[in-house]
């Protein structure tokens, strides 16, 4: 057996072990409580089973809350993308455009997404409000890892193409963009990680009945709390897979950078 | 000689620093001849980084000024062709890529721009290399790119800031060789900036000889040795010890 194989094997092994710990301890608490309310894992992967195959009080099945929740998130993600990378390369290209921007964003950025909710259901209607507060959750971690992106631009890098004769727009299109395109990257991954951890936030106050958040307050108001933790274990499990995903295509496209390859 | 190609007519330059003025050059003045391999020593810091970057119109100078074929340096107008100290490939580009970016700035079609590439990737000695990464060559390869970058836009003009420092003593002396072949059969205007005294009188027909800071020029020695060049014949050590000597007295005081 070779060295790599054997890592594999072990840390596939403490994986197993970890999990099926963390289950039978829970598994003993729900004993130990024995409050009806407290749900156990075993019940949690029925009310799963049975939210996927029957659907809910409504007739919505895992698949379509999942779908309508990943629709919301795209919608607010996209606008976060289209503002928050432009916005982030003009702040560190331009010191002029930071001086201006800055005093104002960086107060709002300490508004958290939830603190926005009140407001949304003021003024937005549909699917506004869904992409009113994912865009919240998204907009600020893209665009502060786009000017860090930009700042990390080599100056040696800019001089180099200078000298070959190249103007401001070529620099921006051919250095400043695509170097720093892995930051950006990384933006768009922890922008989208929050946003889709805002997806709560944004179904509590979207009148649809549709969507996980919107399945986790159906089911706290029926106090059917098995199936509240199947809705909130379905958002970790399309978390994290979005976020791997992600971080595959970042381990694909930025080969070139050797921090990531390791 | 032939007509000169570069008059560079008492430029001064200087930084402000808060309150201080740093002056770093001060009344330098020389010319350089069409094909002419010129290097340029002087202590560290002395500020040979700023002159190259001020005859290549990165930096204006504060006063005097440089003029190129009759004109004062515009990358726009004049081809340069830059080997920075700092390695300055692209590392998102593979080598053809990173050959092909003057031509491309330069708004040059693909085939064509592919074609030219490849002549001078052949040149350096990289052909096999088209498809690798920066990060996947050696520092001798990487300098030998940024080499080939700068030749492929066919420069008026080459400028190296020390291309060689870090690099291991075989292999700088082997990219020595190899810069004198390129030059030799291309036969280009090269100005290269080094601290070592002896790889300035391995490469260059003349060495200019800068002094400490605020750096003027000491002295302009020609090398009239025929090359290749003996680092171990008696003119070559002679030639060698007499800049030394010039250089420890800016050193040392």
């Amino acid at each position: 057996m070779t060295l790599v194989n054997r890592r594999l094997i072990y840390s596939l092994l403490y994986y197993i072990i970890s999990i099926a710990t963390f289950l039978t301890l829970w598994e003993i608490l729900v004993i130990l409580l024995s409050n009806p309310y407290f749900p156990s894992p075993l019940s949690i992967f029925r009310a799963i089973t049975r939210i996927a195959i029957f659907g809910d009080i409504d007739g919505y099945t895992l698949i379509q809350h999942i779908y309508a929740s990943l629709e919301r998130v795209m919608i607010g993600f996209f606008i976060a993308v289209i503002t928050g990378v432009p916005l982030g390369l003009l702040i560190g290209i331009f010191p002029i455009v930071r001086a201006l921007s800055i005093p104002v964003i960086e107060p709002i950025r300490f508004i958290p997404p939830i603190a926005w909710i009140p407001l949304a259901i003021i003024l937005l209607v549909g699917m506004s409000r869904y992409a009113f507060i994912i865009w919240v959750g998204a907009f600020f971690p893209i665009l502060l890892n786009t000017i860090a992106g930009v700042k990390r631009t080599s100056i040696t890098l800019v001089q180099m193409a200078k000298t070959f004769g190249a103007d401001r727009n070529q620099i921006i299109m051919k250095i400043i963009f695509p170097s720093s395109l892995p930051e950006v990257m990384t933006g768009l991954r922890v922008g989208l990680g929050v946003g889709w951890m805002c997806i709560v936030a944004a179904e509590m106050i979207g009148g649809d009945p549709i969507g996980l958040g919107r399945l986790i307050i159906k089911y706290a108001n029926l106090i059917q709390t098995d199936v509240v933790v199947a809705g909130m274990i379905s958002i970790s499990l399309i978390g994290m897979c979005i976020n791997y995903m992600i971080l595959a295509l970042e381990k694909r496209m930025f080969k070139w950078r050797v921090e990531v390859t390791t | 000689m032939a007509e000169d190609e570069i008059i560079i007519d008492s430029i001064s330059k200087s930084f402000k620093q808060g309150s201080q003025t740093l002056e770093v050059i001060k009344e330098v003045s020389f010319n350089v001849s069409r094909g002419e391999f010129i290097c340029i020593v002087g202590p560290s810091g002395c500020g040979k980084t700023t002159l190259l970057k001020m005859i290549c119109g990165l930096e204006p100078p504060t006063l005097g000024r440089i003029l190129i074929r009759g004109n004062p340096p515009n990358p726009k107008v004049h081809k340069f062709g830059v080997i920075f100290q700092e390695d300055s490939l692209m590392p998102w580009r593979n080598v053809m890529n990173n050959i092909k970016f003057g031509l491309e700035i330069r708004g040059m079609d693909e085939i064509k721009a592919k074609q030219i590439a490849e002549k001078y990737i052949e040149i350096v000695g990289l052909k096999g290399f088209e498809n690798y990464y920066p990060h996947q060559l050696s520092g001798g390869m990487k300098k030998r790119v940024a080499i080939a970058r700068a030749l492929a836009i066919d420069p008026d003009l080459i400028l190296m800031d020390e291309p060689f420092a870090d690099l291991d003593a075989q292999t700088r002396s082997f990219m020595q060789k190899e810069l004198f072949r390129i030059w030799s059969g291309l036969n280009k205007t090269i100005i290269f900036i080094t601290h070592n005294v002896e790889e300035a009188v391995f490469l260059a027909q003349r060495v200019i000889i800068m002094t400490r800071r605020p750096s003027r020029v000491k002295a302009i020695i020609k090398i009239d040795l025929p090359h290749p060049r003996n680092r171990l014949s008696p003119p070559f050590i002679s030639y060698r010890e007499k800049i030394l000597n010039m250089f420890h007295e800016e050193i040392w005081g």
